[in-house]
Protein backbone atom coordinates (compact mmCIF):
# COMPACT_ATOMS: atom_id res chain seq x y z
CA UNK A 1 0.00 0.00 0.00
CA UNK A 2 0.84 3.81 -0.73
CA UNK A 3 0.86 6.72 1.66
CA UNK A 4 -0.90 9.47 -0.21
CA UNK A 5 -2.34 12.99 -0.21
CA UNK A 6 -5.51 13.76 -1.26
CA UNK A 7 -5.22 17.01 -3.64
CA UNK A 8 -8.34 16.99 -5.72
CA UNK A 9 -11.38 15.44 -8.04
CA UNK A 10 -11.40 14.16 -11.36
CA UNK A 11 -14.81 14.62 -12.47
CA UNK A 12 -15.65 12.09 -15.88
CA UNK A 13 -19.13 11.23 -17.28
CA UNK A 14 -17.80 8.98 -20.05
CA UNK A 15 -15.91 6.57 -17.99
CA UNK A 16 -15.82 2.52 -17.78
CA UNK A 17 -18.89 1.42 -15.68
CA UNK A 18 -17.03 0.27 -12.80
CA UNK A 19 -16.30 4.01 -11.80
CA UNK A 20 -20.15 5.32 -12.69
CA UNK A 21 -21.25 6.82 -9.26
CA UNK A 22 -17.45 6.55 -7.36
CA UNK A 23 -15.67 9.45 -6.35
CA UNK A 24 -12.21 9.51 -8.14
CA UNK A 25 -9.36 11.38 -5.66
CA UNK A 26 -6.06 12.85 -7.44
CA UNK A 27 -3.25 11.69 -4.54
CA UNK A 28 -0.01 12.83 -4.48
CA UNK A 29 2.31 10.33 -3.30
CA UNK A 30 4.22 11.24 -0.35
CA UNK A 31 7.26 10.08 2.38
CA UNK A 32 6.21 8.85 5.70
CA UNK A 33 7.56 12.42 6.36
CA UNK A 34 4.95 13.75 4.84
CA UNK A 35 7.17 15.41 2.05
CA UNK A 36 6.25 14.46 -1.85
CA UNK A 37 7.86 11.23 -2.74
CA UNK A 38 6.96 12.76 -6.69
CA UNK A 39 4.22 11.08 -8.65
CA UNK A 40 0.57 11.02 -7.94
CA UNK A 41 -2.78 8.59 -8.34
CA UNK A 42 -6.13 8.74 -9.55
CA UNK A 43 -7.79 6.22 -7.16
CA UNK A 44 -11.61 5.42 -5.98
CA UNK A 45 -12.80 6.65 -2.65
CA UNK A 46 -13.83 4.01 -0.46
CA UNK A 47 -13.66 5.54 2.78
CA UNK A 48 -14.78 9.15 2.11
CA UNK A 49 -11.87 10.44 2.47
CA UNK A 50 -11.62 14.47 2.13
CA UNK A 51 -9.10 17.48 1.45
CA UNK A 52 -5.77 17.22 2.03
CA UNK A 53 -6.23 14.08 4.49
CA UNK A 54 -3.56 11.63 4.65
CA UNK A 55 -4.87 8.14 2.83
CA UNK A 56 -3.67 4.55 2.43
CA UNK A 57 -3.77 3.75 -1.16
CA UNK A 58 -4.57 -0.18 -2.26
CA UNK A 59 -2.21 -0.38 -5.64
CA UNK A 60 -3.35 -3.94 -7.03
CA UNK A 61 -6.43 -4.77 -8.91
CA UNK A 62 -7.57 -8.24 -8.15
CA UNK A 63 -7.99 -6.65 -4.35
CA UNK A 64 -9.51 -3.14 -5.53
CA UNK A 65 -12.07 -5.56 -7.51
CA UNK A 66 -12.68 -7.40 -4.04
CA UNK A 67 -13.09 -4.08 -2.08
CA UNK A 68 -15.89 -2.86 -4.11
CA UNK A 69 -17.31 -5.56 -4.80
CA UNK A 70 -16.41 -5.94 -8.84
CA UNK A 71 -15.87 -9.41 -10.15
CA UNK A 72 -14.01 -7.33 -13.00
CA UNK A 73 -13.65 -4.21 -14.68
CA UNK A 74 -10.85 -2.09 -15.16
CA UNK A 75 -10.20 -0.95 -11.46
CA UNK A 76 -6.75 -0.78 -9.89
CA UNK A 77 -6.08 2.07 -7.16
CA UNK A 78 -8.54 2.62 -4.32
CA UNK A 79 -8.08 4.60 -1.17
CA UNK A 80 -8.85 2.13 1.90
CA UNK A 81 -7.61 4.35 4.54
CA UNK A 82 -7.15 7.75 5.98
CA UNK A 83 -4.14 7.58 7.88
CA UNK A 84 -4.03 9.24 12.00
CA UNK A 85 -0.58 8.91 12.49
CA UNK A 86 2.29 7.70 11.14
CA UNK A 87 5.30 6.99 13.38
CA UNK A 88 8.42 5.93 13.45
CA UNK A 89 11.97 7.20 11.97
CA UNK A 90 10.84 8.55 8.70
CA UNK A 91 7.59 10.03 10.25
CA UNK A 92 7.18 14.06 10.22
CA UNK A 93 6.92 16.00 13.31
CA UNK A 94 4.44 17.73 11.70
CA UNK A 95 1.95 14.75 11.60
CA UNK A 96 2.11 14.64 15.75
CA UNK A 97 -0.77 16.78 15.76
CA UNK A 98 -2.76 14.93 14.03
CA UNK A 99 -1.76 12.21 16.75
CA UNK A 100 -4.40 11.44 19.41
CA UNK A 101 -3.59 12.76 22.19
CA UNK A 102 -6.41 12.07 25.13
CA UNK A 103 -7.64 8.93 25.82
CA UNK A 104 -11.11 10.44 24.85
CA UNK A 105 -9.53 11.24 20.96
CA UNK A 106 -7.96 8.12 20.54
CA UNK A 107 -11.44 6.47 21.59
CA UNK A 108 -12.95 8.22 19.38
CA UNK A 109 -10.59 7.02 16.89
CA UNK A 110 -10.27 3.99 17.59
CA UNK A 111 -14.48 3.87 17.01
CA UNK A 112 -14.03 5.73 13.24
CA UNK A 113 -11.47 2.60 12.44
CA UNK A 114 -14.04 0.32 12.98
CA UNK A 115 -16.77 2.60 11.53
CA UNK A 116 -15.14 2.66 8.30
CA UNK A 117 -14.17 -1.31 8.29
CA UNK A 118 -17.83 -1.91 8.60
CA UNK A 119 -18.20 -0.22 5.11
CA UNK A 120 -21.92 1.40 5.87
CA UNK A 121 -23.34 4.57 4.80
CA UNK A 122 -24.69 5.06 8.52
CA UNK A 123 -21.15 4.04 10.12
CA UNK A 124 -19.29 6.46 7.16
CA UNK A 125 -21.30 8.78 8.10
CA UNK A 126 -20.39 8.02 12.25
CA UNK A 127 -16.72 8.45 10.65
CA UNK A 128 -17.11 11.52 8.93
CA UNK A 129 -18.50 13.12 12.37
CA UNK A 130 -15.52 11.53 14.28
CA UNK A 131 -13.19 12.91 11.85
CA UNK A 132 -14.52 16.52 12.21
CA UNK A 133 -14.62 16.33 15.94
CA UNK A 134 -11.16 15.24 16.05
CA UNK A 135 -9.59 18.23 13.49
CA UNK A 136 -11.70 20.51 15.89
CA UNK A 137 -10.07 19.53 19.12
CA UNK B 1 -4.27 5.61 -13.19
CA UNK B 2 -2.76 8.64 -14.32
CA UNK B 3 -4.22 11.73 -16.56
CA UNK B 4 -2.74 11.49 -20.46
CA UNK B 5 -3.32 13.60 -23.25
CA UNK B 6 -4.19 11.93 -26.43
CA UNK B 7 -1.95 12.71 -29.35
CA UNK B 8 -2.82 10.50 -32.30
CA UNK B 9 -3.76 7.41 -33.43
CA UNK B 10 -2.47 4.15 -34.49
CA UNK B 11 -4.21 1.89 -37.46
CA UNK B 12 -3.01 -2.22 -37.25
CA UNK B 13 -4.80 -3.98 -39.66
CA UNK B 14 -2.81 -7.15 -38.61
CA UNK B 15 -3.23 -7.68 -35.34
CA UNK B 16 -4.37 -10.10 -32.57
CA UNK B 17 -7.91 -11.10 -32.73
CA UNK B 18 -8.55 -9.92 -29.68
CA UNK B 19 -7.63 -6.10 -30.83
CA UNK B 20 -10.16 -6.51 -33.87
CA UNK B 21 -12.36 -3.30 -33.27
CA UNK B 22 -10.50 -1.77 -30.38
CA UNK B 23 -9.41 1.86 -31.41
CA UNK B 24 -5.67 2.38 -30.59
CA UNK B 25 -4.39 6.00 -29.26
CA UNK B 26 -1.49 7.34 -29.02
CA UNK B 27 -1.11 9.00 -25.31
CA UNK B 28 0.85 11.25 -23.76
CA UNK B 29 0.79 10.69 -19.79
CA UNK B 30 0.58 13.93 -18.03
CA UNK B 31 1.50 14.75 -14.30
CA UNK B 32 -1.48 16.45 -11.95
CA UNK B 33 -0.42 19.93 -13.47
CA UNK B 34 -0.98 18.54 -16.55
CA UNK B 35 2.63 18.88 -18.06
CA UNK B 36 4.02 15.93 -20.19
CA UNK B 37 5.59 13.34 -18.24
CA UNK B 38 7.34 9.87 -19.15
CA UNK B 39 7.29 8.12 -22.57
CA UNK B 40 4.12 8.58 -25.24
CA UNK B 41 1.98 5.21 -25.38
CA UNK B 42 -0.78 3.62 -27.00
CA UNK B 43 -3.76 3.04 -25.38
CA UNK B 44 -6.86 1.00 -26.24
CA UNK B 45 -10.16 2.65 -26.08
CA UNK B 46 -12.31 1.09 -23.63
CA UNK B 47 -14.79 4.17 -23.69
CA UNK B 48 -15.06 4.15 -27.44
CA UNK B 49 -15.34 7.60 -27.62
CA UNK B 50 -11.83 9.82 -26.61
CA UNK B 51 -10.65 11.50 -29.49
CA UNK B 52 -6.86 13.48 -30.40
CA UNK B 53 -6.76 16.44 -27.80
CA UNK B 54 -9.24 15.08 -24.87
CA UNK B 55 -7.95 14.51 -21.78
CA UNK B 56 -8.53 11.37 -20.59
CA UNK B 57 -7.20 9.04 -17.62
CA UNK B 58 -5.25 5.95 -18.28
CA UNK B 59 -4.92 2.62 -16.42
CA UNK B 60 -1.91 0.69 -17.05
CA UNK B 61 -1.10 -3.42 -16.92
CA UNK B 62 -3.16 -6.38 -16.14
CA UNK B 63 -6.52 -3.85 -15.72
CA UNK B 64 -5.93 -2.27 -18.84
CA UNK B 65 -7.45 -5.45 -20.49
CA UNK B 66 -10.21 -5.67 -17.87
CA UNK B 67 -11.49 -2.56 -19.76
CA UNK B 68 -12.29 -3.87 -22.93
CA UNK B 69 -14.66 -7.07 -23.95
CA UNK B 70 -12.36 -9.58 -24.31
CA UNK B 71 -10.80 -9.46 -20.89
CA UNK B 72 -7.61 -11.61 -21.98
CA UNK B 73 -6.84 -9.20 -24.80
CA UNK B 74 -2.79 -7.84 -25.13
CA UNK B 75 -2.85 -4.43 -24.10
CA UNK B 76 -1.23 -2.92 -21.56
CA UNK B 77 -2.70 0.48 -21.18
CA UNK B 78 -6.34 1.27 -21.65
CA UNK B 79 -8.09 4.18 -21.64
CA UNK B 80 -11.01 4.31 -19.28
CA UNK B 81 -12.76 7.51 -18.60
CA UNK B 82 -12.39 11.06 -20.22
CA UNK B 83 -12.27 13.45 -17.81
CA UNK B 84 -14.52 16.75 -17.88
CA UNK B 85 -12.56 18.75 -14.71
CA UNK B 86 -9.22 18.03 -12.49
CA UNK B 87 -10.40 20.16 -9.64
CA UNK B 88 -7.84 21.24 -6.77
CA UNK B 89 -9.17 21.02 -3.29
CA UNK B 90 -7.91 23.22 -0.73
CA UNK B 91 -8.64 23.78 3.15
CA UNK B 92 -9.40 21.06 5.19
CA UNK B 93 -6.02 19.67 5.18
CA UNK B 94 -3.82 19.36 8.17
Amino acid sequence: MKLARVVGTVVSTICSPIFEDRTLLLCDLVEPSGEAAGGYLIAVDTVGAGAGELVLILDEGTSARQIVGAAYGPLRAVIVGIVDAVEGPGAAAGQAKAKPTTKGEAAARGTKGEAAARGTKAAKATARRTTRTVKQG
Amino acid sequence: MQLARVIGTVVATVKSPSLDGVRLLIVQPLTRQLEPVGTVVVAADAVHMAGPGELVYIVGSREAAEALEDRFAPVDHAIVGIVDAVEPIRGGGR
